[in-house]
């Protein structure tokens, strides 16, 4: 286990560096001269040379790169270029808002998709399985913000059930801050409940097909206990896969959840400072977002062997 | 065979005809449209539906009924060239790395996984944060970010027809590898790049209005669907109608690709099925 860890994060060392060489490869893709672009036409001479100096944009190319990464190993994603606050801290300070979305979407979106799923597919070519195929192919089609939009219309403007805006960490107090996060937890969930209940449900109707659970029926076992105990393990191999790259998804979602919901996130920090063209602070958060991601789909990878004993870590 | 198929998949049939009506009001919007997209008219400012404006007017009093008919344009035509796009490039890399193997496939395949490492809206946001938001850009931006799923899907491909028997007698007979790739393997790759391509027109039309929400896709006044959201938003407390009907538009025109999807995803490949 501790070797197949090892040549995993090995593997992981290349893709990381390309993914570092992408983020830093970004702000040199603006057209014109970066400095300018980000203090805009009235900046004074000294503004600019300031600015280039502080990116480093005066040093060839290469050296830039390993300036930079030398910095990011040391955590130094470097300086907001308007707040002058390290960004790090900035992020720091943003994720768990951010994390706590993107867990309880996720929690959200399990509680609907494992059953709904696994019910599906006992309940296979029925009327019941063709509304649930119905219902997830909705859940694919509806653009998150205007499911937030509508759901802030209705569940906080006319019915008064949820507060409209705003965040309160559930470390705080937790049933005040569940009450926030209801709405754009739901709202983001609803994309990631229909892929994964689609998987689920598609996943248990090849497991159901195979012999092992023919001789559980045989043996009497009760129609409940074969699907969920003896079909759902199997089956959830594959959907665990497909959890761990649809994280990808809630955590780009939750960039426009944020925004829907002026929670304050990392996302609704990086849309502002996209606005204000704070090019450091977009590149930390886009690497940072996409680090968490590679490591959620490292762990998935790591739990697939618990589900799946076939798949073994030599 | 495939239109045999797909008549008796009406659930496929059902997309058809979504995804053709879409084709159909981008094409004849100039005659659907009763209002000229971008006319401000002061005096209709906000107003809700009625015989004159079926959709109601925005803040400007600009007609949204006319503006979500000219939002089909923008969303078919970013949607459709940026699956193009990433159909492109992502067949040429793929068919390279599965063709020649060894350095080549390690960079190319590298490169896919490096891009793969993003959340895809993010990488496009990151894409558009620094090459700005005109609709050009947003092709690039999400052609880019997909061509690694039509790389995999064609270097998969490519791995195992390579192998047939046809492949190796068209080399025994000295053609070139740009013949083999083209005219023997590539034609073998298409039923899952079809699938592919119906998929991610469904995403891109989710990614293009979800930009456009942002700020960072068609510049306003181009009647985006995500730009009239985003302009609805801070008016949709007293004026519902604004939020509700182009909202419906994106999710008919993404439920016409996910269904035409599925069916031919059943019908070609079912493997995934």
């Amino acid at each position: 286990m501790i070797r197949y860890l090892a040549r995993r994060l090995a593997y992981l060392v290349p893709t990381l560096l390309l993914v570092a060489f992408l983020v830093f490869f970004l702000i040199h893709l603006i057209p014109g001269d970066p400095a300018v672009v980000m203090m805009g036409p009235d900046a004074t001479p000294e503004d600019l040379a300031s600015v280039r100096k502080a990116l480093g944009l005066e040093q060839p190319l290469w050296r830039q790169f390993a300036l930079w990464m030398g910095s990011l190993l040391k955590g130094d994603f470097g300086v907001s270029i308007h707040t002058h606050r390290p960004v790090f801290q900035s992020i720091k300070e943003r994720f768990p808002v951010t994390i706590t979305l993107t867990s309880l979407a996720l929690l959200f979106s399990l509680l609907v998709s494992l059953p709904s799923g696994v019910l599906a597919a006992a309940y296979h070519n029925t009327q019941k399985d063709y509304l649930f195929m119905l219902g997830t192919i909705l859940g694919v089609s509806i653009p998150g913000f205007w499911l937030g939009l509508m759901a802030l219309l209705i569940f906080s403007v006319h019915l008064g059930l949820f507060p409209s805006t705003g965040f309160v960490p559930l470390w705080d107090d937790f049933w005040e801050g569940l009450r926030f996060m209801v709405l754009p937890s739901i709202t983001l969930g609803v994309y990631m409940a229909a892929v994964v209940a689609r998987m689920t449900r598609s996943s248990m109707l090849e497991v159901l097909r195979l012999e092992y659970v023919t001789h559980a029926r045989a043996k009497g076992l009760s129609e409940w206990k074969v699907l969920t105990k003896h079909a759902l393990k199997n089956a959830f191999a594959p959907t665990l896969t497909t959890i761990g790259l649809q994280y990808g998804m809630l955590l780009g979602g939750a960039v426009v959840t944020e925004t829907v919901f002026s929670l304050p996130g990392l996302g609704k920090y990086l849309v502002t400072s996209i606005y204000m063209r704070d090019y450091p602070v977009v590149q930390g958060c886009i690497l940072f977002i996409a680090l968490v991601y590679v490591l959620i789909n490292l762990a998935v990878d790591l739990l697939y062997s618990y589900f799946d004993p076939r798949v073994s870590y030599q | 065979m495939i239109w045999k198929k797909l008549s008796r998949n009406w659930l496929g049939l059902i997309g058809l005809a979504v995804i053709a009506l879409n084709v159909l009001v981008a094409l004849m919007a100039p005659f659907i449209a009763t209002h000229d997209p971008l006319q401000i008219d002061v005096a209709n400012q906000a107003a809700p539906p009625s015989a004159k404006f079926f959709f109601g007017a925005d803040e400007y009093g600009r007609d949204i009924f006319s503006r979500v008919i000219y939002g089909t344009r923008i969303s078919l035509f970013v949607s459709v060239l940026s699956v193009l796009f990433a159909t492109t490039f992502g067949v040429v890399l793929g068919a390279a790395a599965g063709y020649y193997r060894g350095w080549a496939e390690s960079i190319i395949m590298r490169c896919m996984d490096a891009i793969m490492s993003f959340p895809a809206i993010l990488l496009a946001i990151g894409i558009m944060a620094v090459l700005g938001a005109r609709l050009i850009n947003v092709v690039i931006a999400l052609g880019f970010v997909y061509v690694p799923r039509f790389a995999r899907i064609v270097r998969g491909s490519v791995l195992s027809v390579k192998q047939k028997e046809f492949v190796e007698a068209s080399l025994a007979m000295g053609n070139s590898d740009a013949a083999i790739i083209f005219r023997h393997i590539l034609p073998n790759c298409v039923a899952p790049l079809i699938v592919q391509a119906t998929a991610n027109l469904a995403y891109a039309i989710l990614a293009e209005s979800s930009l456009s929400f942002l700020g960072l896709g068609a510049p306003p006044p181009a009647p985006s669907w995500g730009n009239i959201l985003s302009d609805a938003r801070n008016f949709m407390l007293d004026n519902m109608w604004m939020t509700i009907f182009p909202g419906l538009a994106i999710t008919l025109a993404v439920l016409g690709f996910n269904l035409l999807g599925d069916a031919l995803r059943d019908i070609l490949d079912p493997r995934l099925n």
